[in-house]
Parts: structure tokens; C-alpha cells; sequence
């Protein structure tokens, strides 16, 4: 038995707990920050029984579910706040058929983003393919093109790999400064799954490429017909054509049945709802390749085939909707992050607590993978002072994390893509998490 | 490893500074270069790795031969035919026919205007398709006030040909696909035109599978690197040679490495759906099956603009525009709806519905807007 005065320091009442629930309800659905302020009223007691220990709870006093009720399993109920988000500013006047929902970082623990939660980005809404009716066409400059079905295209000998895919437009509203007080919209546009394919050279070697190849036009089969041109260098190395996310079919919002995996490349290089890969000598110019994924520098002249997304972090506790509001001076807690390259493998990562002017090395955690998300992790003695938090990334292709200042004064503010600068969060002396640059511009006053 | 002394030390104290921080002492020892054995040799400029000993980084492979695996069948000529239809910068895979700017501009009226705008000219929330110039593209938004650069299709685009293919496969864009040669080819002409593109100095009434050729876009010098022609793939290598091309210039500082000003939120973006929340607790029990008889009206007659504010109208969830909006209370929003206001037409156009059902769409569209 344990000391049970001791266990009840900091438990509520049931009455207290129920107000500063419905305190929470009525202003946190508005605002994040009034998270921060919810979790400043955390009540703290002294020798008050938790009417959850003492009482039985309605779960143990009744007979639960059929365990068949849902023969395809859903979260709990109390989880509905976990979802996707999306904000009209990033779409065309509120359509959602050519739009980006964002994933709920904040939330996800690990590496691995469940199936509903992985950001989607469309260009003419999300496709329902009937696999019964798919083919996949590849042909161009190889000895002998082929048509296969699905099932035909999953008897190829199949591996898995763990990669991010990430919009190039992650954290794009933030060029100029920043603009949402949320991590899922500073960096929600990407996810991290476990993908389960073929590699393209297990069935180019078999349909011989022809040596005047040099590119490849990959197309997808939605109503936007969305495409993308590959060199076959690329293709040679690490592509893949998946039809698995961690462990099932792709979802509909992922390309169901099929999509290109190039790991470490803009996922819109991925091609969703695949149709049709086609080897020429020269590239394509492709719908959306130089209308929108290029870069525009401060010449006039735009980046185009610009592939891999750089070395990148953020830190994910705390954040603006996990603030450390509840935390006393004195606590020992864990920072914690993700870091991803497109250029190969996290080697490191840093971390500063005082906007930048110096940092200590955060450990690495788990699974460490090439092109795939790695967490990082940094135990801190809290002491309830105000903090500006910062993760910065390295890779081992030599590449280090930049500051703000260091890549605009490269890239500029209109390139739209690949913005990998470190991200700062302020925390406040109550607690509370709030986006904030640490930059230096220099504008007439 | 950094050795962390316990003693913190005091920072210049500023408003938007942390004022106290820890101090880092000694020489950092590098982090060891490779994870797993790479070579920097990939085209992007990062590290390829090796399959090995039946081993590709962390992963085990199955390092058998895959040699005669081999599934489906050759496509059919009519098969390649139906798919092998992209159009490229050479003129490979135009359509035969014709049309003309002046077609192309009805056409586009009745299926673009809705969302481009006017002559191309945006407006409405979705891209805009003329105007600009090359000189736009120059334009930083590094300071207060300054233009944004304008990327459209005549300022922007390096080839005709994306514009034909992106008509013919996405547009328009309900109805992708819909569109005859003739049309694509209106369709093309007319926005080149609106666009300022010209054929040999002059402005482009009628577009085909032949003239088409010769039209060579504004800004076609305006990309990098350049990937077209036998040494393409090897000016991409060239560009990703250098880390300066694309910003990788970060660099490895531990301590004192500089401060800088810390930028807050100017004005936040809130508007995200569903709204901001982490809350644990179960949904509101959505009334099942419970589409009341106001808000099919409302969808009927009301949705095209309401649904959201594109059109200046307050949208229905927006909370702070129906706030503004009953701000003179109850009556005056149903006056304003029965009657007009502004851009809206009485009863937004619907004079079959009676005033007590607009009064009801009214009561919908408020209480789902709280």
C-alpha cells in the first residue's frame, strides 16, 4: 500500500474537475491560448479524494461492447479532437476539392502517422478508384511495356520502408513571419508512414530501360490527372510503387490503390491514384511542375525540379496546444521533437533555449532511418522563466540546419517551397506556447 | 558533449529575450558523420546507400534474385493510344484542330469566369491566369507595403504546352476532360492572348496542331537549372553540387553564436476547421438524420454563396461575420435578407421562398454559425 495522503497531492475534487472542464469547453475550442489559460487553472488540492479512485467507475460497473461492434476498429470517442485540419486561407476561396488538410503533430506519438490522420493534398479532390478497373501502363523507351492489374502488380517481391512525405508548402504562410499559433499548421503538412511496394528497378530490370532514358513522366488518374517528371537516376535508386500504408491498402485520400514513392522528394513527386509511367529522353514540363512547384528567388528567375525536401526539425513538446502551463518551477520534463532530411539520415540534433545563441545536443530515440521522421529528446529542469525554444537538425549528407537569416538571405521571402528554417517557440512565463521567428530583417522604421 | 555547468548565466534582460538560459563550456565533440555507411553521390546532393549482405541501412532485404519475375502483358496500339497522350514541349502529342481566341473567350465566360475572374484577371479566390510581368517576379515582400510578384500564366509559364495539356486533362475543373480539340485549342488562345503572348510579334487569334509550335513563352529563360537536351540530368547534378543554390548553408554553432530579434504574430490566422481544440471528451450528439426543412432551403437557394465568404458574403460557421452581421439584431438581418443588401439581390434571388421561410433559413444559417 502507498502513503495515501501523499498520492493525493495533486488530485481535485470531482466538482472542481467538472467546472474546469466546462471552463475548457466553452473557451479552448476557440483559441489555443486559451488552452494555456485553461491549464493555468489547474486546481491544486491538498488531501482531496479523487472521486476516481474512490468511487467504481461506469466502465467497470457495466458489460462493455461487443467486441464485433466495429469489425473495422475507430478511436475512442474522447479522441474526436484528433483529426486533420484545414484553414480556407490554403485552399482556392474555401474549396476543398484543391486544398491541404494538416496533420495533427501535436497529438502523434512515435513515428508512425495512423492511416486518417495523414496530411492530404488534392488537386481535384480525392479520387475513388475501383481496384477492380485499375491498370498501371509502363512504357516509353523500354524493350518491352507492360499493363498490369493490381493483383498482378502485387505478386512483385514487396519491401517496406518507413519515409516522410512532405508538401514542399510546409510552413510556407511563415516566409514573411509567422502567422498560425499552432504546430499543426506550422508543420502539419507532412506525415510519416510505413509504405509497402515494389522498387521500380525490380521491374525495370525485368522490362530492360532502354540506355536513352532519362527521364520519367509519372501520371496520376484523378480528375487532375496531377504528374510529374522523374530522372532515372532517381528511379534507379530508391523509387517505389506502393500500395500498402502501415500495414493496409493506401487510403483513398493517399492514391488508393497506388502511388509513386520517390523517398525523401516532395510528396507531390509521389504521384497518387498512379496510371501510368512513361521513360523519354527529354522531360515533360508537366501541369502543375513549373505552374507551381518551382521556387522563385529575389533574380526573377524561379528553381524548377526542385526534389528533395532539406534537413528539417520542430519541436513538438512543448507547443502551442501542448503548453507548459501545468508545470512547476523546479519539474523535470521532456523536450521532444521530430527531425527528417529527404537528403539521407538525422545524424544529430540541437538544442537551444535561448532564441539561438546557444545549444546543447538533444539524444536521438528510437528508430533512426533514412528519410523517415526521428525523434529527439532533451530532459529540462523547468524553471518557470521565460524560454525561446529551438531545435536545429543535421543530416549525414553534411547538411545542418539553417537559421531564419541564413536562408533567406539565400532563397528570399516569395519561393513559396523547401522552407526548412529553424522554428522557434516562445514560452511565456505562465506556460504558454506561442510561434515566434527569431530573424533579423532590415526594413526603414 | 557539452558539459553543462549548473551555474546560469544572466542574459541581457529584454522584454522578448529569455532572460535566463544555460551556458555552454568546452569543445563540441562531432557527432559521428554517417549513420549508416553513405555516399554522397545522389543527384539531389544527399547520400545514396548500398544493398549489401542482404542489408540496406537499418532494413534486411531478400538479396535473392528477382531475375524472371514478370507479370501483366504488353499494352495494345489502341490502349497506348487512349493513355500515351501527354503533350510536350515540342509539339509531340498536340490534338488536331483549331480554335480561336475570340471562341475561346465565350467559352471561357461560360465555364471560367466563375472562378478566374474576369479576363483571367482572379478575383475570386482561385488562381489568376493574366496580368503580371516578368518584372513582377523580381518583387520581395521583405518590408511593409511592397508588391508581391505576379505569376501567371504569360508572366510565368516557360511552355505553351503545359497550358493545351493542363486544359485538356483538368479543366474545366468540375468537368475535367470535356473538351474537344477545337475547344482546347479556343480555350489556349484566348489566354495567351489576354495574356500578352504573341507568334512572331503579333497577337494570337487562332491557335493549332501547327502554329502552335512557334509560340515561345515570355518567360521561358526564367528556370534553372536547365533540363532540357543531352546534358539536362547533369546541369540538375551540377545545380545540387552547390548547397548555396538552395539554401543548405546552415551551420553548426554551439555557443554564443549571436542574437537576433525575436518577430511575434502580427495578426493570427484562426479560421481552421474544425475549430482548434484538445479537449477529451465525447462529440456532441449530432441530431441523426435531422436535415430540418430550413437548411434544405438553404442549400438549395442560399449555399452557392454563403457556403463561403468568396463572394463577400458572410458564410455560414463564420462566426465572427455573423456576429458582425447581428450586430443590429435579429430583425435587421431578416429585413436585409427579405429585402437585399449590398450585393445580394432580395431574398438572394429566390422570390419563390415565402418571408417566413427566409426568416427560418436565416434562424439556420445564424445558430450554425455560434
Amino acid at each position: 500500500m502507498s502513503n495515501i495522503s501523499e498520492n493525493n497531492l495533486e488530485t481535485t475534487t470531482n466538482k472542481e474537475q467538472s467546472s474546469r472542464r466546462d471552463f475548457f469547453k466553452r473557451t479552448a475550442a476557440y483559441s489555443v491560448s486559451a488552452i494555456a489559460a485553461a491549464n493555468l487553472l489547474a486546481p491544486v488540492k491538498l488531501s482531496a479524494d479523487d472521486a476516481n479512485i474512490i468511487n467504481h467507475v461506469e466502465w467497470g460497473t457495466t458489460l462493455g461492447d461487443e467486441l464485433n461492434k466495429y469489425p473495422y476498429g475507430i478511436p475512442s470517442a474522447y479522441e474526436h479532437n484528433v483529426v486533420r485540419r484545414t484553414s480556407s486561407l490554403l485552399s482556392s476561396a474555401g474549396d476543398m476539392h484543391a486544398a491541404v488538410s494538416m496533420t495533427p503533430l501535436h497529438e502523434l506519438e512515435g513515428i508512425i502517422t495512423p492511416n486518417g490522420l495523414h496530411f492530404t493534398r488534392t488537386h481535384n479532390g480525392v479520387a475513388h478508384i475501383d481496384p477492380n478497373k485499375y491498370r498501371l501502363m509502363i512504357h516509353g523507351l523500354v524493350e518491352k511495356p507492360i499493363v498490369l492489374t493490381l493483383e498482378q502488380l502485387k505478386k512483385y517481391p514487396a519491401e517496406s520502408r518507413l519515409l516522410f512525405l512532405e508538401c514542399p508548402a510546409n510552413g510556407a504562410a511563415e516566409w514573411k513571419g509567422p502567422q498560425f499559433n499552432s504546430l499543426q499548421f506550422v508543420k502539419g503538412m507532412m506525415s510519416n508512414a510505413e509504405w509497402t511496394g515494389v522498387r521500380l528497378k525490380t521491374i525495370l530490370d525485368e522490362i530492360g530501360l532502354k540506355p536513352t532514358a532519362k527521364w520519367m513522366l509519372a501520371e496520376g488518374s484523378d480528375g487532375s490527372e496531377m504528374s510529374r517528371t522523374v530522372p532515372v537516376e532517381k528511379v534507379l535508386d530508391d523509387a517505389m510503387i506502393v500500395w500498402a500504408q502501415n500495414g493496409e491498402a493506401i487510403r483513398p485520400e493517399q492514391g488508393y490503390p497506388v502511388r509513386l514513392m520517390l523517398p525523401g522528394w516532395e510528396a507531390n513527386l509521389c504521384v497518387k491514384w498512379l496510371k501510368r509511367l512513361e521513360f523519354g529522353a527529354e522531360p515533360w514540363y508537366c501541369k502543375e511542375e513549373t505552374s507551381k512547384y518551382t521556387a522563385l528567388m529575389a533574380s526573377g528567375k524561379a528553381i524548377q525540379h526542385y526534389y528533395p525536401l532539406e534537413v528539417n526539425s520542430i519541436i513538438t513538446t512543448p507547443c502551442p496546444e501542448k503548453p507548459w502551463s501545468d508545470l512547476k518551477k523546479g519539474d523535470m520534463v521532456e523536450v521532444e521533437g521530430i527531425a527528417w532530411s529527404g537528403h539521407g539520415t538525422i545524424t544529430g540534433v540541437d538544442i537551444s533555449l535561448d532564441g539561438g545563441n546557444n545549444y546543447v545536443e538533444a539524444k536521438l530515440k528510437g528508430l533512426v532511418l533514412p528519410k523517415s521522421w526521428t525523434r529527439f529528446s532533451y530532459m529540462y529542469k523547468y524553471e518557470g522563466k521565460p524560454l525561446l525554444i529551438q531545435s536545429r537538425a543535421m543530416d549525414d549528407a553534411g547538411f545542418v540546419q539553417p537559421s531564419v537569416t541564413q536562408e533567406k538571405a539565400i532563397m528570399g521571402l516569395e519561393g513559396v517551397y523547401h522552407r526548412n528554417s529553424i522554428c522557434t517557440w516562445e514560452v511565456r512565463q505562465d506556460g504558454s506556447v506561442h510561434n515566434v521567428q527569431v530573424r533579423t530583417d532590415n526594413c526603414p522604421k | 558533449m557539452i558539459k553543462l555547468n549548473n551555474k546560469l548565466i544572466a542574459i541581457a534582460a529584454s522584454a522578448l529575450l529569455a532572460t535566463t538560459m544555460f551556458a555552454a563550456e568546452g569543445t563540441t565533440k562531432p557527432l559521428p558523420a554517417n549513420v549508416y555507411k553513405a555516399t554522397k553521390n545522389a543527384l539531389d546532393g544527399g547520400v545514396t546507400y548500398k544493398r549489401e549482405n542482404g542489408a540496406y541501412t537499418a532494413y534486411r532485404v531478400n538479396d535473392q534474385s528477382t531475375k524472371g519475375v514478370n507479370f501483366g502483358r504488353a499494352p495494345t496500339a489502341n490502349e497506348l493510344k487512349a493513355w500515351d497522350a501527354d503533350i510536350m514541349p515540342d509539339g509531340t502529342g498536340l490534338p488536331v484542330g483549331s480554335g480561336t481566341a475570340d471562341d475561346g473567350e465565350t467559352l471561357y465566360d461560360k465555364d471560367c469566369a466563375v472562378c478566374h475572374g474576369e479576363f483571367g484577371a482572379g478575383g475570386k479566390g482561385y488562381p489568376t491566369l493574366t496580368g503580371g510581368s516578368l518584372e513582377s517576379l523580381k518583387n520581395q515582400r521583405d518590408c511593409p507595403g511592397k508588391e508581391a510578384p505576379n505569376r501567371t500564366i504569360g508572366s510565368y509559364w516557360p511552355k505553351a504546352s503545359t497550358l493545351i495539356w493542363y486544359i485538356r486533362d483538368a479543366m474545366p475543373y468540375a468537368h475535367p476532360k470535356s473538351y474537344s480539340p477545337d475547344q482546347m485549342y479556343a480555350m489556349t488562345a484566348y489566354l495567351l492572348r489576354e495574356g500578352g503572348v504573341q507568334i512572331d510579334g503579333k497577337d494570337i487569334e487562332e491557335l493549332n496542331q501547327d502554329n502552335f509550335k512557334k509560340i515561345v513563352m515570355p518567360n521561358e529563360k526564367g528556370f534553372y537549372p536547365n533540363i532540357d537536351g543531352p546534358k539536362g540530368v547533369e546541369n540538375v547534378r551540377a545545380f545540387y553540387k552547390n548547397p548555396k543554390n538552395f539554401g543548405a548553408v546552415g551551420t553548426r554553432c554551439m555557443s554564443n553564436c549571436g542574437k537576433e530579434s525575436v518577430m511575434k504574430i502580427g495578426n493570427e490566422i484562426t479560421a481552421v476547421v474544425p475549430a482548434y481544440s484538445t479537449v477529451r471528451d465525447l462529440p456532441k450528439e449530432e441530431a441523426k438524420g435531422a436535415v430540418s426543412e430550413a437548411q434544405k432551403l438553404y442549400e438549395k437557394s442560399c449555399a452557392v454563396c454563403h457556403k463561403t465568404d468568396a463572394m463577400g458574403a458572410p458564410a455560414v460557421g463564420d462566426k465572427g461575420a455573423w456576429e458582425k452581421a447581428m450586430g443590429k439584431g435579429m430583425d435587421k438581418v431578416n429585413h436585409n435578407a427579405i429585402n437585399g443588401v449590398g450585393g445580394m439581390p432580395p431574398k438572394g434571388g429566390a422570390m419563390d421562398l415565402s418571408d417566413a421561410q427566409v426568416k427560418d433559413i436565416v434562424k439556420f444559417m445564424v445558430e450554425s454559425s455560434k
